[in-house]
């Protein structure tokens, strides 16, 4: 092959400039016209978005792995430097966890035997879906991740993913065999949460940054740094009482959030189905009570 | 014999024309690859930026405009973000470079990096500024200017691996 020359680029003709100007123009106007439909029409956007994803998701898990494993063995390399010390801060952690462990036997008797007397409605059980993290967009705009489960793995849009240490994000689109996780720190995030011991609720607003901030504060509500932040339940789309984060600093534009999660060493996320089966009860349960009150109501007449 | 011949000659010939496409669209995936390093997720380099100018430059006729839209529009659907800013600042890349071919046929490698850091800021301001419109939202400009610079860095590293394989297919 020999190089291009200026006669082989055959631009400088006058048709073919023309007809190239008029190409750009075109694709110019329909990347411009893709733009709108995005904000008019999501639903066709996110099922090809979708399907493309599913299509490379088995491709994004295969060359993921050997760099899982690669990581895997820096991170046991890293550990060994500093296992002395690990092995110090783990026991005094231990002990601490231990009285922790005690206090928190004798407040869930005491919880159980309190929900009992008042006759609580149970909380929905949960069941979990465990997904490998297999793509990370990145860049400056987006705020997500890509796992290799879908719905035939009984993942749904809107459910929670959470890590070891808290909540991850949510559930935002969902092919097959993947799904896309819209994290905490995304600019489009927004949590219902409750924070600090007053369970002041606030939402938690990402904007790309790591720390999210807290938004519609009460104006009573009195929070510290520090304080702990974890799902309200409100919307029931997540469980209550997921943990997210703590108070990290205060700026003008109000209370930042530290989540727990390892952003770094996010490999495998949990995705809890919190089936709300507690709703269906409780409508059973209305139904159920009418039709007693209504037979009732007949029998005295 | 030499029918078979013909057979693999052009198949070679295909092979040879696809490359650029398909070498962009691998490096829009690899662009996806968790690489678990701590803070290194937002500023990850515009890989399919660079492919896009690489060939633009070297190989004006096997990177055709519809390729760029192709390669901007799966781009842009894998990565979540809205659709279109993406596939516009790579077209932004390849106009700039094919308005300016002339200069390209003869400039030097530290030459042709000057001018991508060029054709690379417009084409990356363009992306932020659209997204921003189309998010309703101002997005903060920082990681997006680190992109820019680790993108600088990968420049090199990129273009020399793509002049080895193209040094290998011509032989």
């Amino acid at each position: 092959m020999n190089k291009p020359t200026g006669s082989e680029i055959r631009v400088a003709s006058p048709l073919k400039a023309w007809a190239s100007r008029f190409a750009l123009l075109l694709l110019v106007g329909a990347a411009f016209g893709l733009m709108l439909i995005g904000r008019t029409n999501t639903f066709v956007v996110e099922e090809t978005r979708t399907t493309v994803t599913d299509m490379v998701t088995p491709i994004l898990d295969a060359i993921s792995q050997p760099v899982d494993t690669f990581s895997g063995v820096i991170d046991r390399a890293e550990s060994f430097t500093r296992l002395s010390a690990d092995n110090e801060a783990l026991k005094a952690q231990n002990a601490r966890l231990l009285q922790w462990q005690a206090v928190a036997r004798r407040l869930e008797a005491e919880n159980a035997a309190l929900r009992s007397l008042n006759n609580m409605v149970p909380d929905p059980k949960m069941s979990y879906v465990t997904a490998r993290v297999v793509g990370d967009p990145g860049g400056a705009f987006v705020r997500t991740v890509l796992i290799n489960a879908g719905e035939r793995n009984g993942v749904a849009k809107g459910q929670a993913a959470v890590t070891g240490n808290g909540l991850a994000g949510r559930i935002a689109e969902v092919g097959q065999r993947s799904a896309r996780v819209l994290l905490l720190t995304d600019i489009n995030s927004r949590v219902p949460v409750v924070v600090g011991a007053g369970r002041d609720r606030a939402v938690l607003a990402g904007d790309n940054t790591n720390a999210p901030q807290l938004l519609y504060l009460g104006p009573t509500a009195k929070i510290q740094v520090g304080d702990q932040v974890t799902t309200s339940g409100h919307g029931g789309v997540f469980p209550p009482g997921l943990p997210i984060g703590v108070v990290s600093g205060v700026s003008e534009s109000g209370f930042r959030v530290k989540p727990f999660v390892n952003w770094a060493h996010m490999e495998v996320l949990r995705i809890v189905d919190y089936e709300l089966p507690g709703i269906l009860d409780f409508e059973a349960q209305v139904g159920a009570a009418r039709a007693a009150a209504a037979a009732a109501a007949g029998t005295d007449q | 014999m030499r029918q078979e011949e013909g057979v693999w000659y052009r198949l070679d010939v295909v092979a040879r024309s696809v490359s650029p496409f398909f070498v962009t669209l691998l490096l829009v995936l690899l662009g996806l690859v968790p690489l678990r390093i701590a803070d290194l997720s937002p500023i990850v380099p515009a890989l399919a930026l660079i492919g896009v100018f690489f060939w633009s430059v070297h190989r004006p006729h096997l990177m055709p405009i519809w390729a760029v839209f192709l390669i901007g529009l799966l781009q842009d659907l894998l990565i979540g973000s809205v659709i279109g800013p993406g596939i516009i600042g790579l077209l932004i890349a390849h106009a700039l470079v094919v308005w300016q071919y002339r200069f390209f046929l003869a400039a030097s490698f530290a030459v042709i990096w000057c001018a991508f850091m060029l054709v690379a800021a417009a084409a990356l301001a363009a992306t932020w500024l659209l997204n921003c419109i189309a998010m309703l939202s101002y997005v903060d400009p920082a990681p997006l200017f680190f992109q820019y610079l680790v993108t600088m860095a990968f420049y090199p590293c990129l273009a020399w691996a793509f002049l080895r394989g193209q040094r290998l297919f011509q032989r």
